[in-house]
């Protein structure tokens, strides 16, 4: 285990309605590291995510950030411990504009006070969303949709992000556009835990990689051994 | 103008105004929250009958008991999100389950107000007397007050939900629960405040339409029914599209009651709604959001 860790996680078990998904997970990211999640659908990626933010309760273990359990923490004390949640998928506010939607990911009080800050940095790093502010979210693009989604979650000046499945459903290019978003990120000093289903996107960005398999950490490298690790190829097909 | 025509227009602008405000409390919920508060009407009468008690058993002046009225009218809000909402609110259905909980309690409030108060008519004690004439026509100043204050308040919620802190979260909240909790807002303490907001707002609304027309146990019931159809008529949610529908829908009444009879006035309306919702099923002024895949 890593000594400068920022977030601690030991023996962590959590699911949904009583059947348990992650069966006990013990891993930790160091500050200003990018670890990342792989393996196939369906295995616990997420739920590691929705467990370190509250979204999902802890059944045992514990999460612990600067020596505090996050596990007994509510969603938005975890947002205003500067952790913050990039859901999968288009988990955006569908009705409300740009503007709006990055305003609500400003919404803890330490945030909102800076949020005319906050809404310079992210238009600076996503200048499509300062062409599109004015523009209601369910007409963006696909890509540009998950770009407000990272934008919003930046405005709770967060210094973990927990970001799930960023690829997931674009095309090439767009894929390719995210990551360097990503990679910027990583340059600017935060700690990113990352959740995809495609390891070869992680191999640049990644220091740490986890290989999940039914709730199990199964294999683990950094993201040059996912591109030449015989070892970790078996292990994502089984073998 | 003639007379009658300015009367009609007069009566319309009243109706419209009395309809505007006792939608308020439940366009707020309904509209920004998708909780459907079926105890709507029954919060209206409760709100006219405790200004009604904190007048005449306390004895108290107009404003005191107005504002002590809306007071309590939050609070009796804020309680139904404590003791019902908030068990609900991470169960399935949550809509439907609400729907159906807050029917109950209208059951709960009307019958307490019946066992207390009665079912005879009372004439409300808090009062705006005085008013003015055009032409021939004499316009109470309590008319007036209705319509600004349904107009006041209604922009000024308006306003609450598109430029505040705490608007957007409501907004949020009703487009994406688990989106808004994981941007740090509570949600539990939106959903209390804002059906503390609504109550009080039902009060105060229920204490202006006693003042036009009587205390009686049931006397949310017609306010209900039209702030239902102001609210999907407009398009869940547009607060300033529920004030203009309030008003047309009040004209129109008046207009129809004139030239075609008071028994005429609901078909007619109800006509407008279907005619309008298949025209418009978002609603008038509703919005269908193009979703680009």
């Amino acid at each position: 285990m890593t000594s400068n860790a920022g977030l601690l996680v030991r023996d962590l078990e959590a699911g949904y309605d009583g059947s348990i998904v992650l069966k006990g997970l013990t891993f930790s990211v160091a500050v200003g590291s990018v670890l990342a999640f792989v393996g196939p659908n369906g295995h616990g990626k997420t739920t590691i995510l929705r467990s370190i933010s509250g979204l999902v309760g802890v059944a045992s273990g514990s999460i612990r950030l600067a020596g505090e359990d996050l596990s007994v923490l509510r969603p938005d004390q975890v947002v205003e411990r500067g952790v913050v949640h990039i859901p999968q998928g288009d988990m955006i506010f569908p009705s409300m504009t740009v503007s709006d939607n990055l305003l609500v990911g400003a919404h803890p009080k330490r945030a909102y006070r800076s949020r005319a800050e906050s809404l310079g940095e992210v238009f600076d790093l996503l200048p499509r969303l300062q062409e599109r502010r004015g523009q209601i979210a369910s007409t963006l693009s696909g890509g540009e949709r998950r770009m407000l989604a990272i934008g919003r979650g930046l405005m709770a000046r967060g210094t973990f992000l927990l970001i799930d499945e960023p690829s997931l459903g674009l095309a090439p290019i767009v894929i390719e556009q995210i990551y360097s978003i990503l990679r910027r990120l990583k340059a600017d000093g935060r700690t990113i835990i990352l959740v995809e289903e495609t390891p070869s996107r992680v191999v640049d960005l990644a220091d740490q990689v986890h290989l999940i398999d039914d709730g199990r950490i199964v294999w683990t490298g950094n993201g040059l051994d996912v591109a030449t690790s015989s070892d970790f190829l078996a292990s994502y097909l089984g073998g | 103008m003639s007379d009658a025509l300015l009367q009609v227009l007069i009566s319309g602008l009243t109706l419209g105004a009395m309809y505007a405000v006792g939608a308020i409390g439940l366009s707020i919920t309904w509209g920004s929250l998708n909780v459907l508060n079926m105890a709507h009407g029954a919060m209206l009468s409760v709100g006219a009958y405790l200004a009604f008690s904190l007048a005449t058993t306390l004895g108290v002046s107009t404003w005191v008991a107005l504002l002590g009225a809306i007071t309590l009218g939050g609070c009796i809000g804020a309680l139904i999100y404590v003791l019902i909402v908030r068990a609900l609110l991470n169960q399935p259905a949550f809509e439907v389950n609400v729907v159906i909980a807050t029917i109950g309690v209208a059951f709960i409030l009307e019958n307490t107000v019946l066992q207390i108060y009665g079912g005879y008519p009372l004439k409300q004690p808090v009062d705006i007397d005085g008013g003015f004439k055009i032409g021939s026509i004499f316009i109470p100043l309590r008319s007036v007050l209705l319509m600004a204050v349904g107009i006041f308040i209604m922009l000024a919620v308006a306003a609450f939900l598109e430029r505040t802190r705490t608007g957007r979260a409501v907004r949020a909240i009703s487009q994406n629960k688990d989106a808004a909790l994981l941007m740090g807002v509570r949600v539990g303490r939106v959903f209390a405040l804002v059906l503390g907001i609504s109550g009080a707002l039902s009060a105060a609304s229920g204490i202006m339409l006693s003042m036009i027309t009587t205390l009686s146990p049931g006397m949310g019931y017609d306010p209900m029914l039209k702030a239902l159809i102001i609210c999907v008529l407009s398009g869940l949610g547009n607060l300033r599209g529920a004030l203009i529908v309030a008003i047309a829908i009040g004209i129109l009444e008046a207009f129809v009651q004139f030239t075609l009879g008071v028994r005429f006035a609901l078909p007619v309306l109800l006509l407008v709604v279907i005619v309008g919702l298949i025209w418009k099923p978002t609603g008038i002024f509703g919005r269908r959001d193009a979703v680009r895949l």
